[in-house]
């Protein structure tokens, strides 16, 4: 069996959609920054799917996905940082106990 | 001097006009210190001069031909307004009779008044109806005609509204203003309907118009009845003449003129588009049929009345219907005629009766009684006006009426039966009136009764010789029929009938034997009458029930049906507004979800061709 680019781009809109899944049902707000890391590892495997498939030579995506798992890394600093400063004043991570800023 | 006077014989309405504004400062609350009685005064004065215009101009038309004067009013597109006035014996004739009837009423007003500080505003108003009057008789166009009955019409509102404090004058000046107001509409329908066939408004040239004319029988009929409610409001004929009973609210110097010259003016309006009506046999009986149930009915009414000034009123309305009669018959000139006698003998005896009301401060006819060695002048002018008013020799009632029944006679044997039944009936109401007040015994209301002050009895005294000098400028008119050719059947059936009315009444009411007050066999009978055939409750379960019925559904569907229709929509705003904002739930997820979901259905959108496309190959 040739490993074709939809298979890899079927598996990364699996992921993503895995990643969306665990962003919206999730209660609690570590969770959720995982579902996003998963996203954006979906979105890395799309890269370097195409980059491999298409663009063998200059692999631009190669280099995008370097640059993509870099700011993934600073985000989920700053998200991590959110968490706890939510934490630090609610006592809690529960997704459902954030709902202060309604109608 | 007497040229010049007829040539600016137009000015003769601005002079009570000029005294209407001119009295305006005595009301009450402008001059505040001297009192209103210089108001009166002014307007005598104006009045007086008016009548004198009119009485040089009548010497200076006497015998010559009638002219038309012509005052541009408006010109727009097709239509031109001009007023034209016409300049005649008969008009100028009709200005001297209101100018004079004026001139009395005022000046017994000046009398009646006495303790009222509302000169002002009743001298404005008498004022304002004389010019009115002496207008309608210039003018010699329909529409014009109209325009001026319609201020009448406020001007009745107004006058009769004179003591508004009271709630009975609120209500009579209401009934008057809106029931007469009704007739004038129908009148506009048909002075409207009649210009496009016309093209012209002048009464000249509808005269002429309507001697040639070959117009669809339907439209005569629709156009003569439409025609005829004006004057039949104005009149105050069946079934327009409640307003008429209840008018008598108001201040009896005004009830002068109301009853002697200004239901008059629909006569006159009447009389003008007899040409017109003479079109339709339909309108013709229309008139004859109301005139002569309003002359019988009004006539029994007036029988059965205890108020003194409302026993009056109704035979205004019995008259009123004889003219009516007169026009169906064809005979304007006759109308006219009856309509002469008819003001100057009604106006003594509103006057009579008001200088009895005035000291004896009741109105009811079974309170009074033996005033006739107390009160010789106010008798002898209730006797001079009730003789000018029927059909008894010589006075000037018996000659108008002499040439309608001749007339009628061989038109109409059956009408002319009508008129003397109701001459007959007149006689009788009078000599009732006459009795139950100045003869029989004295009663406590008039236990001390002195005559009244000169202001009211000049008026009278002046009146009781005008009405008695009527047959002497007949015969100077040369309206009297001549010995030889007269038949002699017509004169002595009205005198029989006079005389039968005075002699059945005279024998009930000037006999102190008889039971008072009298009973009719059968009371329902006495109290329909005495009740106005109950025309108030007839008005109140027909047309008032009808109308107000219609304008609460009208409210009921404008109140819930449009504004609820208006305010649903601002509701349903609110409603949704509020309903939505639960969309922002405060959950950072679900903000997640909605993007998604429409990116999502965007990204469908856009390619939903590619899509369709995919989905109809793969098949």
């Amino acid at each position: 069996m040739q490993l074709q680019l939809q298979y890899f781009l079927l598996l990364a809109a699996a992921l993503f959609c895995v990643g969306i899944y665990g962003l919206i049902t999730s209660r609690n707000a570590v969770r959720v920054l995982m579902s996003i890391e998963l996203m954006l590892n979906a979105v890395n495997l799309n890269l370097m799917g195409f980059s491999n498939f298409l663009d063998s030579q200059a692999i631009k995506g190669q280099v995008f996905t370097v640059f993509v798992i870099t700011v993934a890394a600073a985000e989920a600093a700053v998200g991590l940082a959110i968490v706890l400063a939510i934490y630090r004043n609610r006592d809690t991570v529960d997704m459902e106990a954030f709902n202060l800023l309604k109608w | 001097m007497s040229e010049f006077l007829l040539q600016t014989i137009w000015m003769v309405p601005l002079y009570p006009l000029a005294g209407m504004i001119l009295t305006i400062p005595w009301s009450p609350g402008m001059i505040r210190r001297t009192g209103p009685r210089p108001s009166g005064y002014v307007n005598l004065i104006t009045t007086f001069f008016a009548f004198l215009h009119g009485l040089f101009a009548l010497t200076a038309i006497w015998n010559q031909a009638p002219y038309q004067i012509f005052i541009p009013w408006l010109q727009v597109a097709n239509l031109d307004l001009t007023l034209p006035l016409e300049i005649s014996t008969v008009t100028v004739g009709a200005t001297v009779v209101i100018t004079g009837l004026n001139v009395l009423a005022q000046i017994f007003a000046v009398g009646y008044l006495e303790m009222d500080w509302g000169w002002a505003r009743l001298f404005a108003l008498m004022a304002f109806f004389e010019a009115g009057m002496c207008s309608l008789v210039l003018c010699n166009s329909l529409f014009f005609s109209y325009a001026i009955l319609e201020l009448l019409t406020l001007g009745t509102y107004l006058l009769v509204g004179f003591w508004f404090n009271q709630s009975l004058v609120v209500t009579g000046a209401r009934d008057a203003f809106l029931t007469k107001r009704v007739g004038d509409l129908f009148l506009l329908m048909g002075v409207l309907g009649l210009y496009p066939i016309t093209q012209t408004w002048n009464f000249t040239d509808l005269a002429e118009w309507a001697s040639t004319a070959q117009i669809d029988p339907k439209l005569a009929a629709l156009l003569g009845l439409a025609l005829i409610a004006g004057p039949l409001g104005k009149c105050a004929q069946f079934p327009f003449h409640l307003w008429l009973d209840e008018a008598m609210e108001g201040p009896l110097p005004a009830s002068i003129l109301r009853n002697a010259v200004v239901v008059a003016t629909g006569a006159w309006v009447l009389v003008k588009i007899q040409p017109v009506l003479s079109l339709s046999p339909v309108s013709e009986s229309a008139m004859f049929i109301v005139g002569g149930a309003t002359a019988i009915g009004a006539s029994l009414i007036s029988v059965a009345q205890i108020d003194i000034k409302r026993a009056l009123s109704y035979l205004v309305s019995a008259y009123m219907g004889i003219v009516f009669i007169a026009v169906a018959a064809e005979q304007t000139q006759t109308a006219l005629l009856l309509t002469f006698t008819y003001s100057l003998s009604m106006a003594l005896l509103v006057m009579g009766i008001g200088g009895v009301v005035w000291n004896n401060t009741t109105q009811d006819l079974t309170q009074y009684g033996g005033l006739w060695s107390r009160r010789p002048v106010s008798a002898f002018a209730f006797i001079i006006g009730g003789m000018g008013l029927i059909a008894l020799p010589p006075l000037g009632g018996f000659w108008s009426m002499q040439k309608l029944v001749e007339q009628l006679w061989i038109s109409n044997p059956s009408i002319a039966v009508l008129v003397l039944i109701v001459n007959g009936i007149v006689a009788f109401s009078l000599t009732r009136t006459f009795g139950l007040v100045f003869a029989g015994q004295v009663k406590p209301m008039t236990y001390r009764s002195p005559e009244i002050h000169w202001p009211m009895a000049l008026p009278m005294m002046f009146l009781s010789g005008l009405n008695l000098h009527v047959p002497l400028l007949f015969l100077q008119w040369q309206l009297l029929p001549s010995l030889e050719t007269v038949n002699l059947t017509v004169p002595l059936s009205l005198a029989v009938s006079s005389l039968v009315g005075f002699a059945l009444s005279g024998v009930i009411y000037l006999n102190n034997n008889w039971q008072k007050p009298v009973q009719l066999g059968w009371k329902p009978l006495q109290d329909f009458f005495a009740y106005d055939l109950y025309t108030p409750t007839l008005y109140k379960v027909s047309i008032v029930f009808v109308v107000d019925l219609i304008s609460r559904v009208m409210y009921a569907i404008d109140r819930y049906l449009v504004d609820g229709l208006v305010n649903l929509t601002g509701i349903v705003t609110v409603f949704s507004g509020q309903t939505l904002k639960y969309n922002v739930s405060g959950k950072g997820q679900f903000y997640i979800l909605s993007i998604l979901l429409g990116i999502s259905f965007l990204v469908i959108l856009v390619s939903w061709p590619f899509l369709s496309q995919l989905l109809i190959v793969s098949k």
